[in-house]
């Protein structure tokens, strides 16, 4: 066993985010939002054109909102139309992004997807619509809002943009555009040294230590 | 001779895998948990004068030649909490190695001697009077010569690097080679990933063959969970070994007379804590620093390829003093994983431009000498790192950013990014001043990174305010001694791997002399 579970974040930095000063730009409605997170759910919220689409069958450790969010993510994030570049139709971001998550402990996966499903939401109180439906522009703003904003709206803006970015660029189709080697050893044909000599005549330091 | 175990390559280690027992009783002179900076260097040290030696290592055994040099790969499979874990807010990356080796595995073979203020600042403050410049330095130069430590010679300078030379020439800025324990460096830039070709001579190629050369058995998949006590002293272990499907593979007990915990400056608070052992001082987990980190990239004229030659080359020291600023700059290289996260350029088009020119990219990476504010502690089940990067360090991080922008900008980069969760860009002299300063040091607003853990059950000489005495036993259980840096009493500065493996073979000849 390699791991040990991490505390899920305490509630301080929520509060430490509203009792800053721009509290009263979070409006009303948003804190109903954070009272819906409190409450549980979200099952009283706008629904999406997109909750009818099917899952992908690989896509089982995802529920359907946060397939449909990173799918939505991937596109506004990642634009590769003109450039180098492979689309991300063609690269499996939100395949990697699920097998991050994955690796994560229950309790902070668990903090995540309700982070998730609050990024979602709360975007029906400014665009009457939620983040997976909101248009490619809109939805840029929204992020670059969030990156403004709140402890915890900079805190998923943040954490959904470096699953995303990692997810697309660790996968080797990205790399010639940017000229990246990647792995080199074996391509090089460098050769292996193997452990390191074992050293020879290795006496005592001995300086005395006060016991 | 114990030589006729010597391999010239891999390492002897007993994997969940190899065991057919659900409960293994084992008896050791000696048991070390944890296989990075302190336990291999205590297990050899120990193991070449005779002693039967056990190390137990949590994580799994990852051969050099299996590393894929795929940084996201290596975090997940290297990395403790596959690379997540994080303070309690999650605005801090804590990053250790949890395989076989430990961190040193997954550095960047920086090699600092610890430096003559801070063992100063030791001497006066935590009585620690054995720590002097000329008592450590024996301890130095032995383990800089077994593992190879020199300075970067000419060809170990990439394209990076030149870059933040000559930025810090024009400045008149103190700028040195690092010194690295590296054999024939051949380039790659995978540092992070584990050096797959064994040329970083980090403890899996280094310290651990040596002592298993000796006798020495090592186990990897194996957590301790508890350490075993008898009247106040130290009797040995209990542990669990984890398949890598993460089931139960079997309950080990390891009778030993003396038990050195090496397991890490966050793994071995959790585990006296757990233990209920040492603590009666409530000393155990506190005094956490972390040199948090920040990864500043700018952008220059031409291409520079932050991925390609050795990945840290050349640092400036001119601010390394408390009253010079308290901070160091190291040029860093990074991969383009990396790169895609060290700055917020903006969403969508900004930022597959900020990509598209990754190769213009270079970076430097800040340290500065945090206090020790942080607790390392238990809520029920789940470990709690508290650290936040505190109002009192927060003028040295933003001196420090500000160097690396004068230094970047000195160099004839065109635009800085400042590593903050909104685009923030530097692009001359003028816009240094007002931009850091508009900075506030709030959760989730600089994007840093923590690369040396430290001070959670700190060494001194008074039992009220410290854990561990010189000698690296604990004050209250005989013993059990610690050897990672958990111990260090503040935090260094600078890398600490020289000091962990000093004072680590320094606490090795204590045990020797006790038993």
């Amino acid at each position: 066993m390699t791991q040990q579970y991490s505390a899920p974040p305490g509630p301080e930095w929520l509060q430490q985010g509203l009792a800053r000063r721009r509290f009263l730009q979070w409006t009303l409605a948003a804190s109903a939002v954070m009272a819906g997170v409190a409450a549980g759910g979200f099952f009283w919220l706008r629904r999406s054109p997109l909750d009818q689409r099917r899952i992908p069958d690989w896509a089982g450790e995802l529920s359907a909102r946060e397939f449909l969010l990173f799918d939505r993510c991937r596109r506004v994030l990642l634009p590769t139309e003109g450039r180098d570049l492979p689309d991300t139709e063609t690269v499996p971001v939100v395949a990697n992004v699920q097998r991050t998550l994955s690796l994560l402990a229950p309790a902070p996966r668990q903090q995540l997807s309700q982070g998730l499903g609050l990024f979602d939401n709360a975007a029906v109180f400014r665009h009457g619509r939620r983040f997976v439906d909101l248009d490619d522009e809109t939805a840029r703003d929204y992020f670059d809002r969030w990156g403004r904003g709140l402890v915890l709206q900079r805190t998923l803006a943040t954490v959904i943009k470096q699953l995303v970015y990692s997810a697309y660029w660790r996968d080797e189709r990205t790399w010639p555009a940017l000229e990246f080697d990647g792995p080199v050893s074996d391509r090089w044909g460098l050769a292996y040294l193997g452990n390191a000599p074992m050293p020879e005549d290795d006496g005592d330091v001995q300086t005395g230590i006060p016991e | 001779m114990t030589t006729a175990l010597w391999r010239d390559s891999g390492l002897a280690v007993t994997q969940a895998k190899d065991i057919r027992e659900p409960r293994m009783d084992l008896q050791a002179d000696v048991v070390v948990v944890g296989s990075g900076a302190g336990g291999a260097v205590v297990a050899y040290e120990l193991a070449r004068r005779g002693k039967r030696v056990l190390v137990l290592e949590a994580g799994p055994y990852v051969p050099s030649r299996d590393f894929s040099e795929r940084f996201p790969e290596a975090m997940e499979q290297l990395y403790q909490d596959h690379g997540g874990q994080t303070n309690r807010s999650g605005d801090l990356l804590i990053l250790q190695g949890a395989c076989v080796g430990g961190s040193t595995v997954v550095n960047a073979g920086v090699c600092f001697r610890t430096p003559d203020f801070i063992l100063r600042d030791w001497r006066r403050d935590f009585g620690l009077t054995g720590l002097t410049s000329d008592s450590m330095r024996p301890y130095f130069e032995r383990v800089e010569k077994h593992l190879g430590v020199h300075e970067n010679g000419e060809h170990e300078i990439a394209a990076h690097a030149r870059l933040i030379q000559t930025g810090a020439d024009k400045l008149g800025w103190s700028v040195k080679p690092f010194q690295r324990n590296i054999r024939d460096c051949a380039l790659t830039e995978h540092c992070l990933s584990g050096c797959k070709t064994e040329r970083k001579q980090s403890m899996l190629v280094s310290y651990l063959p040596w002592a298993v050369a000796h006798g020495a058995r090592i186990f990897s998949d194996t957590r301790v969970t508890g350490i075993l006590s008898d009247n106040g002293r130290a009797t040995g272990v209990r542990a669990q070994v984890t398949g890598i499907d993460g089931e139960p593979v079997a309950e080990m007990t390891v009778t030993a007379p003396r038990v050195v915990l090496a397991a890490g400056a966050v793994q071995t608070p959790l585990l006296l804590l757990r233990s209920e052992l040492a603590n009666g001082s409530d000393q155990v987990g506190r005094h956490f620093a972390c040199h948090p980190s920040l990864y500043v990239s700018a952008r220059y004229p031409q291409p520079v390829h932050a991925w390609r030659g050795a990945m840290l080359g050349v640092y400036v020291d001119q601010f390394m003093a408390p009253e010079d600023g308290g901070f160091v700059l190291e040029d860093g290289g990074a991969g383009i994983v990396e790169l895609s996260m060290t700055a917020e350029p903006g969403t969508g088009a900004p930022f597959m431009d900020f990509m598209g020119e990754a190769r213009y990219l270079a970076g430097l990476v800040t340290l500065i000498h945090d206090h020790n504010v942080g607790r390392v502690h238990w809520d029920g089940d789940n470990k709690v790192i508290d650290y936040q990067l505190d109002d009192i360090d927060f003028p040295s991080m933003k001196k420090a950013l500000k160097a690396a922008a004068r230094l970047h900008l000195a160099a004839g980069a065109e635009q800085v990014h400042v590593p903050t969760s909104e685009p923030l860009i530097i692009r001359r002299e003028t816009d240094i001043d007002p931009m850091v300063e508009g900075l506030e040091n709030q959760p989730h607003h600089l994007r840093m990174v923590s690369y040396h853990p430290q001070g959670s059950c700190r060494m001194g000489a008074d039992p009220a305010t410290s854990v561990v005495a010189e000698s690296g036993e604990t004050h209250e259980v005989s013993g059990l001694y610690i050897a990672d840096a958990s111990l260090l009493p503040t935090s260094i500065i600078v890398n600490p791997q020289i000091t962990v493996y000093a004072l680590a073979t320094r606490i090795a000849e204590a045990i020797a002399a006790s038993a």
